[in-house]
């Protein structure tokens, strides 16, 4: 049996002291810290901050040196200053996406998971329709159908990533519904709503919180190959999987342009998927068991 | 009996959910701004030309019934024709499956062969200056871009080393086409040009296809054999007395093994996902690239013979893995 | 006793007995890596430069177009007459000329095919049916075929080339619900050309083996076999000319590939001059783009020589006008729009309609020059406060877009190339407003004075009324900036370094490779 966590702050200094000890997790928060300074601050940190959408062809595909750190695109932009640009698009789509699929998934999957019968399993059966289709698939259909642009793609992204949501919290729920502190509070007339916010939700939060930290890298991922395949942000937004295509012509002599996008693309997720699983680790060690593929 | 009750109750669903499938793609392809009749008309067809073309397509009457028509030209095994290779989709699914059959088995095959073998010795020699090396792989694994792990490799072996071939599946035409599968038919034929070639092109896409799925086998099967040496019957054998290879093998091994079996038929299914951006990156010919440029091309019964192909393959995959997990381990109810 | 010297001379020849059958066997090879695939077998059904390797190797017409600058050649016709009235072509036939199958052509093969063109609306036929109606050509006798045209045409010539031949007898074999064998010949080959259809896959390419018995000589060299693959990325492309994989590829790579392939030992560039004009229609029917001011405006704001000079490193020429600078009917003292922002933000002003929302700049998908040259428009126009979005689509979505005014981007870039050597394969068939619908008409233009100079021109058949007429045209539509012209392109074509014999024309790209032998 699991009691519930007390009050909520003392529990979450509890996780963060946890957290502190775990040095990947550690090393994750780092990373994941850098990548909202770098959004935060590209104004300030870009060395061409004018370089988004201002061209010097002249320039063009120069390599790294002490004017351009990490050397100029086929426009001769600034690679550095646009990967910090980038930064923020990457978290304005990651911070959307995942928030939108969670405030679509938890509520489906709490009411599929408290009902009983042909209801939940409906709303179950719909869930496994968006996850039948590769999520990459079902996204690139979606962005193709409302056309390639920031909002369509964060649209996209919602609707494939909100079963994963609405899974997690339905098995999470029909497990608690079986612990006796719940049947208890069911058997003393407690409300459904009351049940679900005061006792339900609060035990539930720790797989939401790990699913929506790994999440992040997911969507980040899949908002990059999006942006790769041409169905992200049109040009000259520079979005990290679109500069990754856009380099791929000039490969071998400009590997500059391909290696710097990459690398942003994979500290950030590291840094989400560092920081999921040193909170998986910290709120329920149990979690780390049972674990299947299908819930990563 | 539970499991035939699970598989009974979860086959009752299989053609709901696939309907719904059908649904959601063709409300999607539907909805396409581009005009694929004026497409299959051609360029110096006149308005007039092509309303009547659409009317003898069917494509003028209500989406309802086109979607009808559509199931029960399906239940004959007619998927329509693409718009763009003018042939039976069925034809066209057919001939682009080996391609990424083929690949994502030998990634499939990598993954293992490399995957288990490190997970288990991660695990033995827990904490050491190895396990904290696969942990690094395994960690990167699942961080980076596939995409961007192709061309990395692209830029490494293809074009500074020349060890591979850039992209594609083979250079030119292939060997006869016994099974369409280029190692086996090769294998067949006793064409050894043809084997070796269809290797090295398999090289890359395998690796960066693997790469991602190594990591979870190691994942799981460290965390598998840790579990395992943990629990209380290992601890009794140990304390008798047996010597440390025995326990590894005879029982550590086994146990581990079977979670990781189940792991390997969802694997199996994500690879098929993965394989989209990566044939993306190889313009390998398989299903993956033949999805993406059915929807970039608006060719609606293409992109709906995709979606009732992955579909299908989901949820039989699916559901086996359930039927295999309650059987293996009847305290891990599938809910 | 063997002294050592005849020992020498009977080992010699034994080498030479040993080598010089296996010489005599081996077949010379070419495989050239084509951009685009091959999707159809079928010379009707195509009319574009990416299928071109087909028809020029596969199949003959009446005449071709030959070397550069291009001339019209007798290919299958020895020659022609014209009626005093420019209404009646009579091509007298060569004798002798044999289809693959051994069956012999006739004059009722040409009107076969004529028919058959028209027929099916695809590739040439668009350009056909504007001067032959279904019915009226005629085989007057076995070697005589009679074309009767609506009205004089002076392009009517230009075009015939691409009345390709093929063998009626064995397409009315495998007609099917009279679609004029069309199924069948997507798959297969029904020509006289000088090589023969040996294999083919849509998704790979087709083989093809050299036809000894085909009417023109051959030389004293040759190649047995040819191979057109679909290779899509440029970069596999380049690397696969540099290791020697193949021994052709296109020649319109960007500058960066150029380079390297100049430096690979293997390879050789031959540069030619050649028609293939860069442009970006604008939508002249949608507000605020009707208004010329606002078309100029935009003219002046393309920065050409930063595109021409910096992104493409200089490899290709500025072109201010809708004809090639290297064709004839090009207004030489007309010099175009240059990038200047001062002069663009003056033309926005008096401008009487507002630009109040995103102007929309659509590009070819896979073709990232025109990603690029629409990025460089983007910012441009960002620089006269201007909004845009940018939109892209694979090529027959986009011809689809721009078949009609309301679904046209405002501004979508692309080239037009050398699909016949005529001024009016550009000018003409841009600016036209009874050309609206097709792709290269995408500007929407409407202009009856300039749709008289280019009936005018069409009609004549004397060069120097036809040079005016299309001169006066190009004035008043550079004037009006009905467009914008960016360059005409050179030819870079990569070849392996011991071939001989490329004979390149703007038309063909040199992918006629009956001319082409191995030199050593």
């Amino acid at each position: 049996m699991r009691p519930s966590k007390g009050t909520s702050t003392s529990a979450a200094w509890f996780v963060v002291r946890r957290l502190a000890h775990d040095r990947s997790a550690l090393v994750g928060l780092i990373l994941i810290g850098a990548l909202l300074l770098a959004a935060l601050l590209a104004p300030v940190l870009a060395t061409h901050p004018d370089d988004v959408f201002e061209l010097h062809p002249a320039l063009r595909l120069q390599a790294p040196s002490g004017n351009h750190w990490l050397g100029t695109d086929r426009m001769g932009a600034d690679v550095y200053s646009r990967l910090l640009f980038g930064a923020r698009i990457t978290i304005l789509i990651g911070v959307i996406a995942v928030g939108a699929s969670l405030l679509i998934g938890v509520p489906v999957g709490l009411v599929a998971g408290h009902f009983h019968g042909w209801f939940s399993d409906l709303l179950m059966r719909v869930s496994d329709i968006f996850l039948a289709v590769p999520q990459v698939v079902l996204a690139i259909a979606i962005a193709q159908t409302l056309g390639p642009s920031l909002p369509n793609v964060i649209l996209a992204l919602s609707a494939t990533y909100w079963p994963w949501f609405a899974r997690v919290v339905y098995a999470e729920t029909r497990v608690l519904q079986k612990e006796i502190f719940v049947e208890s509070t069911v058997a003393l007339g407690a409300s459904p709503w009351r049940l679900t916010a005061l006792h339900v939700l609060p035990n539930i939060a720790s797989p939401i919180i790990v699913r929506a930290s790994i999440g992040m890298g997911f969507t980040i991922l899949t908002a990059a190959a999006l942006g790769f395949l041409g169905l992200g942000p049109p040009p000259p937004t520079p979005e990290w999987g679109r500069t990754i295509a856009e380099s791929r012509e000039f490969l071998p002599d400009a590997w500059w342009y391909a290696t710097a996008p990459g690398l942003a693309i994979f500290l950030t997720v590291m840094g989400f998927n560092l920081l999921g699983d040193g909170l998986r680790d910290v709120l329920d060690p149990r979690l780390r068991r049972g674990r299947t593929a299908r819930d990563d | 009996m539970r499991l035939l009750a699970l598989a009974l109750h979860r086959l009752a669903w299989f053609v709901p959910t696939l309907l719904g499938l059908l649904v959601l793609t063709f409300v999607i392809s539907r909805v396409i701004p581009a005009d694929p009749v004026a497409l299959v008309a051609g360029e110096t067809a006149t308005p007039a030309q092509v309303e009547a073309l659409r009317r003898q397509l069917g494509y003028d009457r209500p989406l309802p019934v086109q979607f009808v028509d559509y199931l029960a030209r399906l239940a004959r095994g007619d998927m329509g024709t693409s718009i763009f290779t003018r042939r039976p989709i069925v034809q066209d699914l057919a001939h682009r499956l080996p391609a990424t059959i083929e690949l994502t088995v030998v990634a499939m095959v990598v993954s293992v062969l490399a995957g288990v073998p490190l997970g288990v010795v991660s695990a033995l020699w827990r904490n050491s200056p190895l396990d904290h090396a696969v942990r690094v792989v395994t960690v990167s694994g699942l961080a980076i871009a596939s995409f961007w792990l192709g061309i990395m490799l692209q830029l490494l072996f293809a074009m500074r080393l020349g060890w591979t071939p850039l992209n594609g599946r083979l250079q030119g035409f292939p060997p006869e086409a016994i099974t369409g599968f280029y190692l086996v038919d090769a294998a067949l034929t006793g064409d050894g040009p043809a084997f070796g070639a269809a290797l090295r092109h398999l090289a890359l896409p395998a690796a960066t296809l693997a790469f991602p799925a190594l990591a979870t086998l190691v994942r799981f099967t460290r965390a598998g054999v840790l579990d395992v040496m943990q629990s209380n019957f290992v601890l009794y054998e140990r304390a008798m007395g047996l010597p440390r290879p025995v326990i590894v093998w005879k029982y550590t091994l086994r146990s581990a093994l079977t979670s990781t079996v189940t792991q390997i038929g969802l694997l199996f299914g994500i690879l098929l996902a993965g394989a989209v951006v990566t044939e993306a990156v190889f313009d390998w010919p398989g299903i993956g690239t033949y999805a993406v440029s059915s929807i970039l091309q608006s060719d609606y019964n293409a992109v709906m013979g995709f979606t009732i192909w992955a579909g299908t393959i989901f949820i039989v995959v699916n559901l086996l893995v359930d039927v295999v997990q309650t059987l293996v381990d009847p305290r891990e109810r599938a809910t | 006793m063997i002294d050592r010297r005849s020992w020498l001379v009977a080992v010699l020849a034994l080498v030479l007995l040993a080598v010089l059958p296996s010489a005599a066997a081996a077949q010379t090879r070419f495989v050239f890596a084509n951009e685009s695939p091959y999707d159809t077998m079928d010379p009707h059904a195509a009319f574009d430069v990416g299928r071109v390797a087909v028809r020029l190797n596969l199949y003959d017409g009446l005449y071709r177009w030959l070397d550069n600058p291009p001339k019209l050649e007798p290919w299958l016709a020895e020659s022609h007459t014209v009626s005093p009235d420019g209404l009646t072509y009579t091509f007298k036939l060569r004798r002798g000329v044999k289809f693959h199958d051994g069956a012999e052509m006739t004059a009722e093969d040409l009107r076969y095919s004529a028919e058959r063109i028209l027929a099916m609306k695809k590739g040439a036929a668009a350009l056909l049916a504007t001067m032959i109606a279904p019915g009226s050509t005629k085989a007057v006798d076995r070697h005589t075929v009679q074309f009767t045209l609506t009205k004089p045409a002076a392009i009517f010539l230009a075009v015939v080339p691409e009345v390709h031949v093929v063998n009626s007898a064995l397409l009315k074999k495998h007609e099917k619900d009279g679609d004029w064998g069309a199924a069948w010949l997507t798959s297969n080959e029904a020509g006289s050309g000088s090589y023969q259809l040996s294999r083919y896959d849509p998704a790979v390419g087709f083989i093809a083996k050299r036809f000894a018995g085909h009417f023109m000589p051959w030389g004293q060299k040759w190649i047995d076999e040819i191979e057109f693959r679909t290779v899509k990325e440029d970069n596999t492309r380049v690397l696969g000319m540099i290791k020697g994989d193949y021994q052709g590829t296109g020649g319109y790579l960007p500058n960066d590939q150029v380079k390297r392939l100049r430096e690979a030992a293997n390879v050789k560039i031959v540069e030619q001059e050649s028609m293939r004009i860069k442009m970006f229609q604008i939508n002249n029917q949608r507000p605020p783009l009707n208004d010329v001011h606002v078309r100029r405006a935009i003219s002046y704001a393309f920065d050409y020589d930063g595109f021409n000079k910096d992104i493409l490193g200089g490899s290709v020429e500025r072109n201010p006008v809708p004809i090639p600078n290297n064709m004839w009917g090009v207004p030489r003292d007309v010099k175009g729009y240059t990038y200047n922002l001062d002069k663009a933000k003056a033309e926005l002003a008096l401008a009487k309609a507002k630009v109040d929302r995103p102007i929309t700049i659509g590009y070819l998908q896979g073709f990232s020059q025109t990603e690029q040259a629409a990025t460089v428009m983007a910012n441009g126009l960002r620089k006269l406060g201007l909004d845009t979005k940018l939109t892209s689509e694979v090529w027959p979505t986009m011809v689809e877009r721009m078949k009609k005014p309301e679904t046209s981007p405002d501004l979508v870039v692309y080239w037009i190339s050398t699909y016949y050597a005529d001024p009016n394969n550009w000018i003409g068939e841009m600016f036209h407003s009874g050309q609206w619908g097709t792709f290269k008409a995408s500007s929407f233009y409407k202009n009856p004075k300039v749709d008289e100079l280019l009936d005018v021109a069409l009609k004549s058949t004397d060069r120097k009324v036809r040079e005016k007429a299309y001169q006066d045209a190009a004035r008043i539509v550079v004037d009006e900036a009905a467009g914008i012209w960016v360059y005409n392109t050179k030819y870079f074509g990569p070849w392996a370094k011991n071939l001989e014999g490329i004979r390149f024309s703007p038309i063909g790209n040199g992918q006629e490779i009956r001319w082409v032998y191995y030199a050593k």
